[in-house]
This record gives C-alpha cells, sequence and structure tokens, in this order.
C-alpha cells in the first residue's frame, strides 16, 4: 500500500498544487460525497436534466454562431448554408432548435415536480425563485432565438411578438421601441435580438443557474413527501439532550 | 403563533440534516448514475428529434425546391416541420404569424380576451400575474405539509394549471389558418354580397387585404381566423371611420389605437394603403 502510493504520487502533484491555492478539489469532494435522502427517486433527475439540455444550447449555440451572420442580408443564407453545406451542420442546428423546445419542456416537468413535493416550502423559497426566474428567462430565449433565421415565420412572429410587449402599460412602449430599434423590423432588430440571445441571457441564465445549484447543495433535496422515512418527516429529537449528552 | 410556527420549522430542518447525515446515501454514485442515465436519455432526445427533422423532409433533405429557377421552401415539411421557411419578406404576410409551440398558450389568451377592451388581460395582465403568483408561492403556502394529499388547494389548482396550458397549446396548434391564395379567389364574392363590385378601387383593395396576411388575425364574411384576437371586419365600414383614419391606422395602429397589438403596415406604402382602406370603408355587412 505505502508502495503503491509513492509509486503514483506525483501524479496528485498538479491537484494538490489546485487544492492548495483554492480548496477546489475539497469543494468538488464534498459536492459528489455529500448525503442526500437515501429515498430520492427518478423525479428529482429533472433538474440535472435541464441543466444538460441547457449546456447542450450552449454548446450547439457556440458552434452556430461561428457560421451564423446576424444581418439581414446574410442571416437566411447563413442558415441554410449551415444546414445544408456544413458538415453535420444540420445536427448541430437541429439540435439547437430542438433543444430548445426539450428545455423548456424540462424547465417545467422539474417545476411540476418541486410543486408536487412541496419542495418551494421553507427554507427553499429562493431557490424556487430564481426557477422561476429561470423559466422566464428560457422562454425569453425561445422568444428571441426564434427571429434568428429571418425567414417568413421568424419575421412576422416577431412582429407580432413585439406588438404584444407593446401594449404592457406604463413600460410597454419601451421595450418594444428597445427590441425593435426602430419603427418596424430591421437590421438593428436581428443584430439587437442575437446579442441578447447569445450574451446576455445565456450569461444571466449561467449564473443563476450556478446560484440554484449552491442553494441546492447548501440546503439538500427533498425526499418524496410520501416516502416512509422521508427525512425530517418524524418525530423530532429532542434536542436540549442531544446538547448535553 | 407564528413564532411557534418558525421554531418548529427551523427544528425540523435541522432534523432534516440530521436525518440525511445519519441514515442518507453519498451523492455519488448512488444520485449520479440516475443523473448521468436521465442526461444521456435527454440528449438521445435531442439528437433524435434532430435526426427525424432532417431526415423526414421529402426529396433531397436540403429543405429548399426549385420551381422553375427560383429556389423555394414551398411542400418541404417532415415530420416536424421545415427546415426554414422562405426568407424574411416584410412586403407580405401570406402566411400565419405564428410562434414556437411553447409559445401557443399565450397566443391561445389572445382570442380568449377579445380586442380592443380587455386585450391587454390576455397579453400582458395573465401572464404577469402568473409569473408573480409562482414567485409568491412559497409565501403564499407556508405550511410545513409536504404530502400531496395533505395539500388539496395546491394539488386542485396544479392540476387546472396544467389542464387548462395543455388545452391552451392544443387549441393554440390546432386554430384554423387561411392561405391568401385560397382567399383571393373569394374577392368577387365579397364584392357581390358587400355590394362594391362597382367599386374598382374597393375591389382592389379587397385582394390586398385577402394577401397580405390580414385574415390570419380578422375574420372576414365567415374567412380568416380570429387566432389573435383581432375584430372581424365585415361591417367595418358601417362605423363609418373614413379612408383617412383606416390609412394611418394601418401605417401605425398602436398610435392610433392604444393598446393595439397589430404590426403596422406602413410598408406597403400610400397608394395600396388607400386601396385596403377604401375596401374597408365599402365593407358595410352583407345586404
Amino acid at each position: 500500500m505505502a508502495n503503491q502510493r509513492s509509486k503514483y504520487e506525483h501524479l496528485m502533484y498538479p491537484i494538490d498544487w489546485i487544492e492548495e491555492r483554492s480548496g477546489l478539489v475539497g469543494g468538488i469532494k464534498y459536492f459528489l460525497f455529500r448525503k442526500v435522502p437515501s429515498d430520492i427517486n427518478w423525479f428529482q433527475t429533472l433538474g440535472s436534466a435541464t441543466l444538460t439540455a441547457f449546456l447542450v444550447q450552449a454548446t450547439t449555440g457556440v458552434m452556430l454562431a461561428m457560421y451564423y451572420k446576424p444581418d439581414a442580408k446574410s442571416a437566411y443564407p447563413s442558415i441554410v448554408h449551415i444546414t445544408n453545406d456544413l458538415f453535420a451542420g444540420w445536427l448541430v442546428r437541429g439540435m439547437h432548435r430542438w433543444g430548445a423546445s426539450v428545455f423548456i419542456i424540462l424547465m417545467f416537468m422539474h417545476m411540476g415536480r418541486v410543486f408536487l413535493f412541496g419542495a418551494y416550502k421553507y427554507p427553499r423559497e429562493l431557490t424556487w425563485i430564481i426557477g422561476v426566474i429561470l423559466v422566464a428567462l428560457g422562454l425569453a430565449e425561445g422568444f428571441t432565438g426564434y427571429l434568428l433565421p429571418w425567414d417568413q415565420t421568424a419575421y412576422w412572429a416577431t412582429t407580432v411578438g413585439i406588438s404584444i410587449n407593446g401594449t404592457a402599460p406604463f413600460l410597454g412602449p419601451f421595450i418594444a421601441q428597445f427590441l425593435q430599434g426602430g419603427e418596424f423590423i430591421n437590421n438593428d432588430t436581428l443584430s439587437r435580438f442575437y446579442a441578447i440571445h447569445m450574451l446576455l441571457l445565456p450569461a444571466m441564465i449561467a449564473g443563476l443557474i450556478a446560484l440554484h445549484l449552491y442553494l441546492v447543495i447548501r440546503l439538500g433535496v427533498t425526499s418524496p413527501p410520501w416516502s416512509k422515512d422521508a427525512a425530517g418527516s418524524g418525530p423530532l429529537d429532542d434536542e436540549s439532550e442531544e446538547k448535553h449528552g | 403563533m407564528a413564532d411557534d410556527r418558525r421554531v418548529f420549522r427551523e427544528r425540523q430542518f435541522r432534523q432534516y440534516k440530521s436525518d440525511v447525515k445519519k441514515r442518507g446515501k453519498p451523492f455519488h454514485p448512488y444520485a449520479m448514475l440516475h443523473d448521468t442515465i436521465m442526461s444521456l436519455v435527454t440528449v438521445g432526445v435531442i439528437i433524435a428529434l434532430a435526426v427525424v427533422w432532417k431526415w423526414t423532409t421529402p426529396g433531397d433533405h436540403t429543405g429548399i425546391v426549385m420551381h422553375d429557377g427560383v429556389a423555394s421552401t414551398e411542400g418541404t415539411s417532415g415530420w416536424l416541420g421545415k427546415l426554414t421557411d422562405d426568407p424574411a419578406d416584410p412586403g407580405t404576410i401570406s402566411f400565419t404569424p405564428r410562434p414556437d409551440w411553447y409559445f401557443y398558450f399565450l397566443f391561445y389568451l389572445l382570442r380568449i380576451f377579445k380586442w380592443p377592451e380587455s386585450v391587454i388581460l390576455g397579453t400582458i395582465g395573465i401572464p404577469t400575474i402568473c409569473v408573480l403568483l409562482l414567485i409568491a408561492l412559497p409565501f403564499l403556502d407556508t405550511r410545513a405539509e409536504r404530502r400531496p394529499l395533505r395539500r388539496p388547494v395546491a394539488m386542485v389548482t396544479g392540476v387546472l394549471v396544467i389542464f387548462s396550458m395543455g388545452i391552451m397549446t392544443y387549441r393554440g396548434a390546432t386554430a384554423n389558418e387561411s392561405l391568401g391564395s385560397e382567399l383571393i379567389g373569394k374577392v368577387p364574392e365579397w364584392a357581390k354580397q358587400q355590394g362594391f363590385a362597382n367599386n374598382p378601387k374597393a375591389v382592389a383593395g379587397a385582394k390586398l387585404f385577402a394577401v397580405a396576411g390580414c385574415m390570419n388575425c380578422h375574420v372576414y364574411l365567415g374567412n380568416g381566423a380570429s387566432n389573435l384576437g383581432g375584430p372581424e371586419l365585415t361591417a367595418e365600414g358601417a362605423q363609418h371611420r373614413g379612408i383617412l383614419f383606416q390609412v394611418e391606422h394601418l401605417k401605425c395602429p398602436s398610435c392610433v389605437t392604444k393598446g393595439s397589438a397589430m404590426p403596422a403596415f406602413a410598408s406597403q406604402g400610400q397608394a395600396n394603403l388607400t386601396l385596403m382602406a377604401e375596401f374597408l370603408e365599402a365593407s358595410q355587412g352583407p345586404k
């Protein structure tokens, strides 16, 4: 045992170096080996599946951004080029196009699971609120991404969508004006939607996901409420005795 | 009382923490295994959708066909729809402005709340209230009880919300569409019924009206769709708003009718808009 250790010890140097300076290795170990209730079930994989769908969107999105051209003249031809000329371009675009739907379905299913389990209750209220904001931002990603192919469906659905934004009291007309960057949907609208879709919203979503996960790890995941030995559901320990004993 | 409840829930959470510590299992490998399988399924489904989308597209699977030397996407819908639609053209809307499917329930709200009095409820009111209610949920429902059968109000509300969103998505998806190419053939019949057959300007305006996509939102003599809640225009002329009003309204609907979600049609040009206005004013309802 001792021999084996010394034989491979040098492999650990870089990891030790990082750990000494950041404590990250300890953090990862804590994340991996933290205890979760023994009765958690398949429904509780929906959150990580949503994260996976987001990562698919981020990865395929970066690939698409390498070829997509966000101006009114070349947007449509660049989409056709991606779809029909590039190697596996159709696959990357298809995964981004349909991954959006999967991402949104998973967000709603995850939300439904949390609702069913009553997992939004004390002390996980903030986790829930961040989740609601993430759903809204996810839908905003869907709305802004829909314009980018610059085809008829995109153009006219967005025209109506912006008009609907414009009906909001007080802020509505300003939001519509800001989104549109002019009186009609034009070149500036497209580059604006592109910037919002691939810079602003993803950054906000990634940041909020990190916060969401931090809270999940800090507060722990709930047992299914109907479970016979759900954690925290039984008679409370007598804490005064625990302290003294 | 409120203090008791707070003390109780804090103790209950400490109990949860100690139960997990005593009886829980490590996240890795137990939960990790399930999470990994589920994530692989997710990626698999996404890839499968992309493959079906591409390879059920008719012809050479490029989504583009040549009609008399002109590239077109007509008839290229596979199982999951077209790869791309025709390029954006601000001049015509000979098709339905339709969002991605997960917004159908929002669009359907526009049909429930009719133009123009209550439309703000459908466009902004209900969605905003829903988001605020969702954010407020943990503060509205402060009981510690988590078992579904002991939370009848929450469960019934949840089921109703899911049910109504499902219905609205379905109704939004199956709402009637009408194509300009089919509608233009109805113009002579409209002219006869409305009695403007002798008014060439109104007839020309009717043709523009049929192809410009107006009837994706408006009903006229039983044709078209009110998917997006636009008012019926069969007897628009009976209100005698005048050519000038109609032209200004078409140019910028929300400038004339506050809160209107109708897109601006200024790109059609003054001459065309005047023809459409003639047509609208000539539409007094069938005699």
